[in-house]
């Protein structure tokens, strides 16, 4: 666990959660992955705060799911409970992501470049990998049919946030400007959350860009723990906004009772 | 429920009992140096007995199709049966990398045929409904689509010039399913069916071999056909196998054992370690039911069953 706070009354992994629900709305039509407790945190903090009408199809298969609380997985029914659906075809969901009837995904990766590329294939060369991971999985897809996309990490260094990626698995800006618009390719990724700071993307460039810093974080310590230049905002740099004391209640009491999405922190 | 005799039963032209056997003549339907898909995703759902049969009689030189995996690939890998996988991911989510599997393709011992989730899906789609590719505009602009570009193409449609990733088919000899009931002609119900791929598998594949938790009457189907998932003619083995998926999930009778992955996952630090786990708790067993006993036996079937819903 990251022990860098956000405060008296909040953690990083609640100021992370909050956050990211804060983008969410009514039009969010959501749906997760494997190891995406921060993501469905903030799903179903949105949908139990400001947007009640949100979609979030637990593991892609549950969906509108109200669990009381979350399991060790979240690819598995342990999220299930309360759903309306539980959707039974690969060419519904794959027809419903083309389609952009899901139009929310969140990804995070083992290294993620400027533009919100990422990695989640191999550490080194891909032919003699010093790590293989587990592969990107729908990555590659999603990347390329989801236009609202959000990437979070909990670790944010320079390991993670690395100027050239060792592969490609997933796309976000792709080389930046208008490349991924080029593709004909919906979208984009919209924001990137860290357990330092939240980075959004210059508009033009499409590069990463400091939003906000993360209480008692420092401009020098998001530098330093990036392995490329990142872009700064025009002025002050704000700091990230705090999480009202109602968010906090409902994230401990009734989203993540039993704290699963520390298990994204090492 | 109707108790009106089948006429396909009662006339006898079905040979019924054929397709029911045991896991030992099943797997025998699986000859060395096949193409082997694996129903489930992650950990819900995998054919776990079946698999566990071919590391009893020694396969060799499988190609293993698992779009998402860990563990049933992880033991084929260890066992030596495994030449290729082809996949889109395969991991313990977050228990970490699948050990064996990750320390194969770093030391190249089996090779890795890599797509996206959705590419693998569009390739077998070709295979199942004879096209010479599925289009999509899935893996553009990464590098996914650099890797195979015999078989997932990058082409530009001639009418509107957009861009698009042509996935040729990916035919499959054996497919293999666990699913919650079958009756002795071999139609099949998945009760109830979820997202995995498992009909991708079983649409591209020359054959199908379903362990089920359980046969039940055939009047059973006629009753419900609505709920069947699989007719006879697409499925050429039915395994009777009660908690054939252990230990992965078969909802909503049963979740995956965290504790045989944890347990999997430490033992794995050390090969003497990993040896000693594969004996005892693993290969070591005979029947399936000797591997449940193996595994925890009664105290373990309480950790891991659902409540009834």
């Amino acid at each position: 666990m990251n022990t860098a706070s956000a405060g008296a009354e909040c953690t990083i992994d609640e100021l992370m959660v909050v956050t990211l629900a804060r983008q969410f709305d009514n039009s969010t039509r959501a749906f997760n992955g494997a190891v995406s407790f921060i993501p469905v945190c903030a799903y179903l903090l949105a949908r139990k705060t400001h947007a009640p009408e949100l979609v979030w199809a637990a593991s892609s298969i549950a969906v509108d799911a109200d669990p009381a609380c979350l399991g060790e997985s979240t690819l598995s029914d342990s999220i299930w409970d309360g759903a309306v659906m539980l959707s039974n075809s690969p060419f519904d969901f794959w027809a419903w992501a083309q389609g952009m009837r899901y139009n929310t995904f969140a990804f995070r990766g083992a290294q993620i470049d400027r533009y919100g590329n990422v990695n989640n294939t191999v550490i080194g060369s891909y032919d003699n990998p010093k790590v293989r991971l587990p592969g990107g999985g729908g990555m590659a897809d999603l990347g390329c049919m989801i236009p609202d996309i959000y990437l979070w990490s909990t670790t944010h260094d320079p390991r993670i946030f690395v100027d050239q990626l060792d592969f490609r698995s997933g796309i976000g800006w792709g080389d930046g400007a208008d490349h991924r618009e080029s593709l004909g390719l919906p979208g984009g990724p919209k924001l990137c959350v860290t357990n330092l700071c939240v980075m959004d993307f210059h508009p033009e460039s499409k590069a990463m860009r400091l939003k906000s810093l993360h209480p008692g974080v420092t401009l020098e310590t998001v530098q330093e723990s990036t392995g490329f230049t990142i872009l700064l905002p025009e002025g002050d740099i704000p700091s990230t906004d705090p999480a009202t004391s109602e968010e906090l209640r409902i994230l401990r009491e009734e989203v993540d009772p039993t704290s699963m999405r520390l298990r994204e922190f090492p | 429920m109707t108790t009106r005799q089948s006429p396909r039963l009662a006339d006898g032209k079905v040979k019924a009992m054929k397709k029911v056997m045991d896991i030992e003549r099943s797997a025998t339907l699986v000859p060395d140096g096949s193409t082997l898909a694996l129903g489930g995703l992650s950990m819900n759902s995998s054919p776990m007995a079946f698999v566990r049969e071919l590391i009893r009689q020694g396969k060799k030189n499988l190609t293993l199709v698992a779009i998402v995996n860990g563990m049933a690939v992880d033991w084929l890998v260890a066992a030596g049966c495994v030449s290729k996988v082809i996949s889109g991911l395969i991991s313990f989510e977050g228990m970490g990398l699948a050990p064996n599997f990750r320390h194969a393709i770093e030391s190249g011992t089996v090779s890795l045929e890599e797509y996206s989730e959705y590419l693998l899906i569009a390739r077998l789609r070709a295979a199942a409904t004879n096209l010479p590719f599925i289009p999509t505009k899935a893996g553009l602009g990464t590098d996914v689509i650099g890797l195979h570009p015999e078989t997932t193409r990058l082409e530009t449609d001639p009418v509107t010039g957009e861009a698009y990733v042509a996935c040729t088919p990916l035919a499959v000899d054996v497919a293999v399913v666990h699913a919650h009931a079958a009756d002795v002609l071999g139609n099949v119900r998945v009760d109830p069916k979820l997202l995995w791929m498992d009909n991708e598998i079983v649409n591209a594949a020359a054959k199908t071999i379903v362990t089920v938790e359980r046969i039940v009457p055939h009047d059973s189907f006629v009753a419900e056909p609505h709920r069947t998932t699989w007719p006879r003619f697409i499925t050429d083995a039915v395994v009777e196998t009660p908690w054939g998926a252990y230990p992965s999930s078969c909802f909503p009778l049963y979740g995956h054992d965290k504790a045989f992955f944890a347990a999997y996952s430490k033992a794995a630090r050390s090969p003497e370690s990993f040896q000693a786990f594969w004996n005892e708790r693993l290969a070591g067993p005979g029947t399936h039911d000797a591997f449940l006993q193996a595994n925890g036996g009664a105290q373990m079937v309480n950790r891991i069953r659902r409540p009834a819903t």
